[in-house]
């Protein structure tokens, strides 16, 4: 076969015939370079620049004073609060998708019911950002619909409380509209992966639908459960666009590099934000990791 | 709910499920709803009850907003942008997928986790990192078009798995072989043998990069360009009914977007019916 050429437009363009004369040496790996070049440009190097900043104080020296002082006073409080807030938000998407998920594989009738739920899953598990925002302030805001229907019908004041759209409470029901589908989108293969032979199986020797489920049916899921678990806290725990149109206050972690980011600050307090998105970087990589891990793990039982 | 007085009838097991069905649906609808009101009509909350549910609908919000000259040229930018985002995320990836497909299998590994690293790296660290390049880079990065490459980066974990989807499901091999073999040039296979038999993959991959680019907020608010999502976050302020009218026009598009996508990919079949429509990054598709 002819060598393949990839210009820098990235067009694949022939090559002379007589390159295929020359001796077999392998230069294949050159296709990759436009790639690896584009990803070495503009994420590599962002990403290492945000590091530098952080490790460089302002005479230019090397330290690590600014990671240390990401995890103190305010900074502090801001990643309890993500941590605490993804967490929440991912346990309430882990739940109710698997149920969600669950009952779209039990209910045969409607038939179009199954693939209404992951068609409309995959659409809402990427809704976010400004719209959503502005939809549950229209619900849940102080005049919001289900409020005013909450007090009015059943005299329920959903603000008597300290229910904000920007606490824990509020963050979560908003961050649900995308985890639960995608949750949905995860365990779906995971619950299919489950096989009526193992249920009649476990029956055979004389177990219960409970001990199947605690025996063999949860076990099976286990890993994708933790791996959507992780999926779903690095996703509530990166979100920023939804959080900063519901919140004037830098609660969170993104919400705070912003903050830094837009420069409201002292000079020597401008390394704190790329601090900050260090740390979340470390943090984005080891729920990455773990999750890679556990997907292998999940995948073994959905052959 | 039909559904549900059918399965009560059938045992009443299935109740639980039901409901479950039921209540996600609310959920997920409720919001659509209250978004409608808002934008369409025009009676205070205070006085909204059973009397003046009816009254006072108009579309004077989406009217002035979609008048307002501003909303005008941030919808233009935002357009323009996700147009080059799609061309330079075909241009860069089809060739590399192609390649690695044709020549070098033993790097696809590679190539998948250079394109899922974007998942570790959330817009907002990504652009903190970008703006000590700044001083270094200023005649690209004060232009409104330096959002496309970035805006690649964050939507290449799902616009490659749904080319690669697309490419892997061909027999890319024996197309190029026999294309070759009757005399086509590498241009002509890529033009009539190649992309006609991946419009499938290259259509949902750039449906996916349109959706990403036209919701994308954080990048944008922080390298201050006035992009669709910047632009609402801001009329939202002074304009409430507006604001809300844009955002649920928004949400309307994205999922009309995505439903013809769906609809797209499963006429040609199954073979890439799983795939393209599940936009979650490092997740889903290689189950089953």
């Amino acid at each position: 076969m002819t060598a393949i050429e990839t210009t820098g437009r990235g067009r694949v363009n022939g090559a002379a015939p007589s390159a295929s004369i020359r001796p077999p040496r392998d230069y294949a790996w050159v296709g990759l370079v436009p790639l690896f070049a584009f990803m070495t440009l503009f994420l590599v190097i962002p990403s290492i620049s945000v590091f530098n900043r952080a490790l460089t104080s302002n005479d230019g020296s090397k330290t690590f004073k600014a990671l240390g002082k990401a995890f103190s006073g305010q900074n502090l409080d801001a990643f309890k609060f993500s941590v605490w807030l993804s967490a929440w938000a991912a346990i309430v998407g882990v739940v109710l998708g698997t149920l969600l998920a669950y009952a779209a594989t039990i209910i045969r009738r409607p038939r179009w019911l199954r693939s209404l739920i992951t068609s409309f899953s995959g659409v809402a598990a990427n809704l976010g950002g400004i719209p959503l925002a502005f939809a549950f302030i229209s619900l849940l805001g102080r005049q919001g619909l289900l409020t005013k229907i909450l007090s009015g019908l059943f005299h329920y004041n959903l603000y008597g409380g300290d229910f904000q759209l920007d606490t824990t409470a509020g963050l979560t029901a908003v961050y649900s509209y995308f985890n639960i589908p995608l949750m949905v989108l995860i365990t779906l293969p995971a619950i299919d992966g489950i096989k009526q032979s193992w249920r009649e199986a476990c029956a055979n020797l004389g177990g219960t639908s409970f001990t199947f489920w605690w025996r063999v049916g949860l076990p099976v899921l286990t890993p994708s459960l933790l791996g959507g678990f992780l999926l779903l806290f690095a996703n509530s725990f990166s979100a920023y666009a939804t959080a900063a149109a519901l919140s004037q206050k830098s609660l969170i972690v993104p919400l705070r590099i912003g903050f830094y980011l837009n420069g409201d600050i002292s000079a020597n307090e401008d390394q704190l934000g790329f601090a900050l998105a260090s740390w979340m970087i470390v943090i984005m990589t080891v729920c990455m990791g773990l999750y890679w891990v556990l997907r292998k793990r999940a995948e073994r039982w959905q052959q | 709910m039909r559904v549900q007085r059918k399965l009560r009838r059938q045992s009443l097991a299935k109740l639980g499920p039901a409901l479950v069905v039921l209540g996600c649906s609310l959920f997920f609808v409720l919001p659509l709803i209250s978004m409608a009101r808002f934008s369409f009509q025009n009676v205070p909350m205070i006085r909204l009850g059973k009397s003046t549910l009816l009254d006072g609908w108009s579309i004077e919000g989406v009217k002035k907003a979609f008048g307002d000259t501003e909303f005008r040229t941030a919808l233009a930018l935002s357009v323009r942008l996700s147009i080059g985002t799609v061309v330079l995320t075909i241009a860069l990836l089809l060739p590399t997928i192609l390649w690695v497909q044709l020549r070098l299998p033993k790097a696809r590994a590679f190539v998948e986790f250079l394109t899922v690293l974007p998942y570790v790296i959330p817009p907002i660290a990504l652009v903190a990192g970008i703006l000590p390049l700044k001083p270094h880079a200023r005649w690209f990065l004060n232009s409104n078009y330096s959002l496309v490459p970035f805006y690649t980066v964050l939507a290449l974990p799902f616009t490659f798995r749904a080319l690669d989807a697309g490419i892997r499901s061909l027999d890319v091999k024996t197309l190029v072989d026999a294309s070759r073999s009757l005399g086509a040039g590498w241009g002509t296979t890529l033009r009539r043998v190649l992309i006609p038999n991946l419009r499938t993959a290259i259509i949902s991959s750039s449906f996916l990069t349109a959706a990403v680019v036209l919701g994308e907020y954080t990048m944008a608010r922080i390298l201050l360009k006035r992009t669709l999502p910047a632009f609402m976050a801001q009329y939202q302020g002074h304009e409430p009914q507006g604001g809300m009218a844009l955002a649920l026009t928004a949400l309307v598009a994205t999922t009309a977007l995505f439903a013809l996508l769906s609809l797209l990919t499963r006429k040609r079949g199954p073979r890439v019916d799983r795939a393209p429509v599940s936009m979650v990054g490092p997740t889903s598709e290689h189950h089953s």
